[in-house]
């Protein structure tokens, strides 16, 4: 994908992914790519395999073949441990926090600040989130109570705080404002802004078509396990991207009448 | 024992995963966000108000404010009933012996639980453990060594534990790794560890126990004195009041809220005092007469014409069950083993996808869980000066009732160390109170059960309103 | 002790269901016994025992032995079974036993009811059959047992002998075993007229929960508690809970000064007994039981009819059969007479004298 001559190395490049359980593709042979500063939409219905193709990079799936490569390197990932190293944190759809901690808890989760002989370091660790957070979601003020009691929009907050304190350079976003109100959307919308604005490549995959043509940058739409194709935002409009979603066509490939009965 | 326990614990539990959702309820909405402080200046109308004002500034859990109280009505309920036995520094001893036991093993419970799992084989652990410690130190090292030589207790007590925890790993790896539910490989223990402590001594009772390892269980001379015990009460008075001092600092190097100036200097009072007034009455419990002239005959005392006045102090097991408890809740609020076994109970996918080794981490509970079983099994074994064929039967419903009836969910993710052994504590008075008034055995049965019924469902309601 | 030999008796039966899912593991439930030393083909008589569970080692070490020198003595033969704690295994060893040409049957049995179509079918042709420890609900069969409410009796009696009058605590054992009953029942006939005068009083009565020894200290606990330590004599249904009392009293410094009976006797309650810390522990002389057994058995396969028996009474049983019974009195074993057990091999010397004292108990030396 990376155009001859592009100034950036791509930050991360996923080659040629596939995945099958038990016979059946989930993901079959995808190709994408992200570059700094950039969101990418990752779209498709239901079972297009989207969320095991970024499982393989998030290290939560074993893929059966394919490379991946952060700024050109080729890398190994097989654990979570091991996409963390290279800075690619994931903003899992779940969420990923554990409701009966707090939010320096969860933030901190598996990667906790210990002190010298190795006991938890609460004070350190609620300081670090506080400072996080004041950049992120400055109204952010219950930092002891478990996050099951928080706002959907406050738990998103603290899951990409997570990702941005350890210096995410690849942020996997799996339907971030799929469980908010529309207040909170826009809220989790400001934070993508912010950090895209930092230099940070994110991979945001949707249900939500409004919510990736107001954020992605290029738009790579998946159907039956393979890649359709990858199209700069500018380049097309919604019910081209509708199409590729449904029908499988790229917008080059259209017919008036197929465009048409996507509406039908 | 409960006072040292308390304090030394409400400053470093106190506004962990439960209490803290007391707060939660002025902050709800996002944004609107009362600083804590400002509840101070308008005063909540009535004593109720004051009463709950105190509790919130004081960061006390309230779910175990409500249980100490429930603990203060039986036990003066049951002072009432008994025409004045039951508050005496005599039962309040036994009391605290016999809750030992069960409370050093609830305190493992409680993390097997959070994890969403349970073991079932506990009681039958204890009696096989039991049995093979009694085993050693009545027959096999005596064979090789003689009876009685001074460090049979310490090879045999090892032994016991590492056997504790072999089983427990095993256990452990089955639940984990082949993913059978823990119900069924529990039950599957209890059923073979049972069998297996009958084949080891075809049903005999083993006795008596080694003369050192017999102190491990109280009994006349298995306690610390007066002396110690009042050393004890100091060192932890101090303890208290430097944790407490220590977490204010460091709370204000940051620059975050804290308690307010009178709240911390109350604990540093209350809890110290506690303490004191408990070693205090525990400590007018004398030695039987038979029991002190032994002593100060053995001691080169004389015995002064109104008889010996002699404390027994702390007992042993006591001690144990107090350590543990602190050791364990130490390892659940301070270390990442305890973080991640509550992250896999709120979560375990969650706590997976952070990269924690949540199999692993389950097997190493039941190890955790083995050893607990392994000392408590020691306890046993020693109090009881024999092993015998049934001991520790049912045990593993005492266990988990206590748990339970502490405030841990079988729902996973919640439950605290020291509201586990507050709950082997609730239920020991109830049985004992309920001895005392000679309520009959089958009775006896159907007002625990009830009790325990009764403990989850005001649990339940308690956290639906905290969550509303 | 009861629940776990359930259970341990549930996981035999799984463990044999499994081995016998396998194959044909589960064989050899029969044999004729080679080992025992029969003198082969003297007598033409052979009797058949099914036991109900030969892992529980007082069967093999005390019960056959002397049953086997009993008939042996009359020149009969003996073959066995051994069911494994199955209900079902056992109707069919009993089969097995007469076909073998057993001319007695006499059964250890597994339940009292399930064991009933194997009487049937060895009363039809006309095997006698004996009941050997275990009743069963039919009367049919010679019942031969220690009397129950005898050990009760028992106990109450040597107790009393030492101590009549006071504040007694009594410790029963599980409450929905009617052995405990039984005990109670027995202690009652001796000290029922000194309770009902004011002599004696009874200041705790419990059951304990499958005659847990750790459920009895923490009774005694208790009583001590609310009497003050005012207790004189102690009442324990059976050896493990004594073990339990014993070391609720050794904490107050009353162990030995407060009379502390059981029964089994147990290794360790023979060594509390030579210690003084326990008064008396009831034994049922297995070996008795044999013996009696082994002569039955030859009267009876000598044409004998159950009344013919020496010393049979008839017991009402719970399932109301008047059964033709032998009932047995059991020893009791006190400081006095403690090289019965050391002679009869229940406890070695060394175990039994472990920790007295020199020159308090006779036989300890």
């Amino acid at each position: 994908m990376t155009a001859p001559g592009d100034a950036v190395a791509p930050l991360v490049e996923m080659r040629d992914m596939s995945v099958s359980f038990g016979g059946v593709h989930a993901v079959k042979d995808v190709t994408i790519d992200l570059f700094p500063g950039e969101v990418l939409g990752l779209v498709g219905g239901n079972g297009a395999g989207k969320s095991t193709l970024i499982k393989t990079l998030s290290g939560a799936q074993a893929a059966d073949s394919g490379q991946i490569f952060v700024e050109g390197e080729p890398v190994e990932i097989h654990t979570p441990i091991d996409a963390k190293k290279w800075g690619i944190e994931t903003i899992y759809q779940t969420l990923a926090l554990a409701d009966n901690i707090d939010a320096p808890g969860n933030m901190f989760l598996g990667r906790e600040l210990t002190s010298g002989i190795g006991n938890l370091d609460d004070s350190a660790m609620e300081d670090a989130t506080r400072k996080i957070m004041g950049r992120l979601n400055p109204k952010f003020e219950n930092f002891k109570v478990p996050v099951s009691s928080l706002s959907g929009g406050q738990r998103q907050s603290v899951a990409i705080a997570r990702a941005v304190h350890f210096n995410a350079r690849i942020l996997i976003m799996d339907e971030p404002t799929a469980a908010l109100g529309p207040a909170e959307t826009d809220q989790v919308r400001g934070l993508i802004r912010q950090l895209k604005e930092e230099g940070i490549g994110i991979i945001l995959i949707s249900h939500d078509i409004h919510d990736v043509f107001d954020l992605a940058d290029r738009i790579s739409v998946m159907l039956q396990g393979r890649l359709v194709g990858t199209v700069p935002k500018h380049d097309v409009t919604m019910d081209e991207v509708l199409a590729m979603i449904i029908i499988g066509k790229m917008p080059e490939e259209l017919t008036q009448t197929e465009l048409a009965d996507l509406h039908g | 024992m409960d006072a040292i326990a308390w304090s030394g614990m409400v400053c470093t539990f106190g506004n962990r995963e439960q209490m803290a959702v007391t707060e939660d309820k002025t902050t709800t909405s996002e944004g609107a966000l009362a600083p804590q402080h400002a509840q101070a200046s308008p005063y909540p109308g009535g004593v109720r108000g004051l009463i709950s004002r105190a509790v919130t500034s004081l960061e006390i859990d309230t779910r175990m404010f409500g249980m100490i109280i429930g603990l203060v009505v039986i036990w003066v309920g049951f002072h009432i009933w008994t025409g004045g036995t039951f508050l005496t520094p005599r039962n309040l001893w036994f009391l605290t012996v016999q809750t030992a036991i069960v409370a050093i093993m609830a305190t493992g419970m409680v993390l097997i639980i959070v994890t969403r799992n349970i073991d079932l084989s506990v009681g039958s652990m204890l009696g096989f453990i039991g049995m093979f410690m009694a085993l050693m130190q009545a027959e096999w090292l005596p064979s090789i060594f003689g009876f009685d030589q001074w460090y049979t207790w310490i090879i045999v007590l090892i032994a016991g534990l590492i056997l504790g925890a072999i089983i427990g790993l095993i256990q452990g790896a089955v639940v984990a790794y082949a993913g059978v539910p823990s119900f069924i490989v529990t039950l599957g223990g209890l059923l073979v560890w049972r069998g297996l402590s009958w084949v080891m001594a075809h049903g005999r009772t083993i006795a008596p126990m080694d003369v050192t390892f017999q102190l491990l269980g109280g009994g006349a001379r298995g306690t610390v004195g007066g002396p110690i015990s009042w050393s004890i009460a100091i060192v932890a008075s101090l303890a208290i009041v430097l944790l407490l001092i220590s977490r204010r600092r460091n709370r204000l190097k940051f620059g975050f809220r804290v308690r307010p100036f009178w709240a911390d200097l109350a604990l540093m009072v209350l809890g110290p005092a506690l303490v004191i007034v408990a070693v205090w009455f525990l400590n007018q419990y004398y030695m039987p007469e038979a029991v002190a002239q032994q002593f100060a005959q053995e001691n080169g005392l004389e015995v002064p014409p109104g008889g010996l006045e002699i404390p027994f102090g702390l007992a042993n097991p006591v001690l144990i069950a107090l350590g543990t408890a602190i050791v364990m809740t130490f390892i659940a609020t301070r270390r990442r083993f305890g973080r991640y076994v509550y992250s896999i109970g709120g979560n375990p996918e969650a706590a997976q996808l952070s990269g924690i080794r949540t199999k692993r981490l389950i097997m190493l509970t039941f190890m955790v869980m083995g050893i607990l079983v392994g000392l408590a099994a020691a306890v046993q074994i020693a109090r009881l000066n024999s092993a015998t064929a049934g001991l520790g039967t049912l045990q593993e419903l005492s266990v988990i009732a206590a748990a339970v009836i502490g405030g841990t969910s079988l729902t996973g993710g919640v439950g605290t160390v020291f509201g586990a052994v507050l709950g082997a504590l609730f239920m020991q008075s109830l049985q004992s109170g309920m001895v005392l008034v000679g309520i009959e055995t089958a009775m006896q049965d159907v007002v625990i059960g009830v009790v325990l019924v009764a403990a989850v469902v005001a649990d339940v309601a308690y956290r639906r309103r905290q969550a509303a | 002790m009861k629940r776990s030999r359930h259970l341990f008796a549930l996981l035999a039966a799984l463990a044999m269901f499994v081995a016998a899912c396998g194959g044909d593991g589960a064989d050899g439930d029969t044999s004729t016994s080679a080992a025992t030393g029969a003198t082969g083909g003297e007598g033409d008589i052979t009797i058949g025992f099914s036991w109900n569970n030969f892992n529980e080692e007082r069967w093999s070490k005390f019960d056959e032995p002397a049953f086997v020198a009993a008939i042996e003595a009359g020149g009969a033969e003996y073959i066995k079974a051994d069911a494994a704690s199955s209900a079902e295994q056992q109707l069919t060893d009993v089969e097995n036993l007469i076909s073998q040409g057993a001319d007695v049957i006499v059964i250890l049995a597994q339940d009292t009811q399930a064991i009933l179509p194997a009487v049937e079918s060895a009363s039809s042709q006309g095997i006698p059959v004996i009941a050997y420890d275990r009743l069963i609900e039919d009367d049919r069969a010679l019942y031969l047992t220690f009397d129950n409410v005898g050990v009760g009796r028992i106990m109450a009696e040597v107790l009393f002998e030492q101590v009549s009058s006071g504040n007694f605590a009594i410790i029963k054992g599980n409450g929905s075993d009617a052995n405990s009953d039984f005990l109670r029942a027995g202690m009652e006939e001796v000290i029922g007229d000194a309770v009902a005068a004011g002599d004696i009083t009874i200041v705790c009565e419990e059951y304990t929960d499958d005659w847990l020894a750790e459920v009895a200290q923490e009774t005694m606990e208790q009583c001590l508690t609310q009497n003050g330590n005012d207790i004189q004599a102690a009442l324990v249904e059976n050896d493990g809970m004594a073990g339990g009392v014993v070391a609720a009293l050794d904490a107050q410094g009353l162990a030995g000064q407060i009379p502390v009976t059981g029964q089994d006797g147990d290794a360790a309650a023979l060594n509390r007994v030579a210690l003084g810390t326990q008064l008396v522990s009831v034994w049922k002389d297995a070996r008795i039981l044999g013996q009696i057994a082994g002569e039955a058995a030859l009267a009876l396969a000598g044409g004998a009819a159950l009344e013919d028996i020496p010393d049979v009474i008839e017991f009402e049983s719970p399932g109301g059969n008047t059964m033709t019974s032998i009932l047995l009195d059991p020893t009791p074993i006190t400081t006095e007479n403690l090289n019965l057990v050391v002679d009869g091999g229940v406890i070695s010397q060394e175990d039994l004298c472990q920790g007295v004292a020199a020159g308090s108990v006779e036989i300890c030396g």
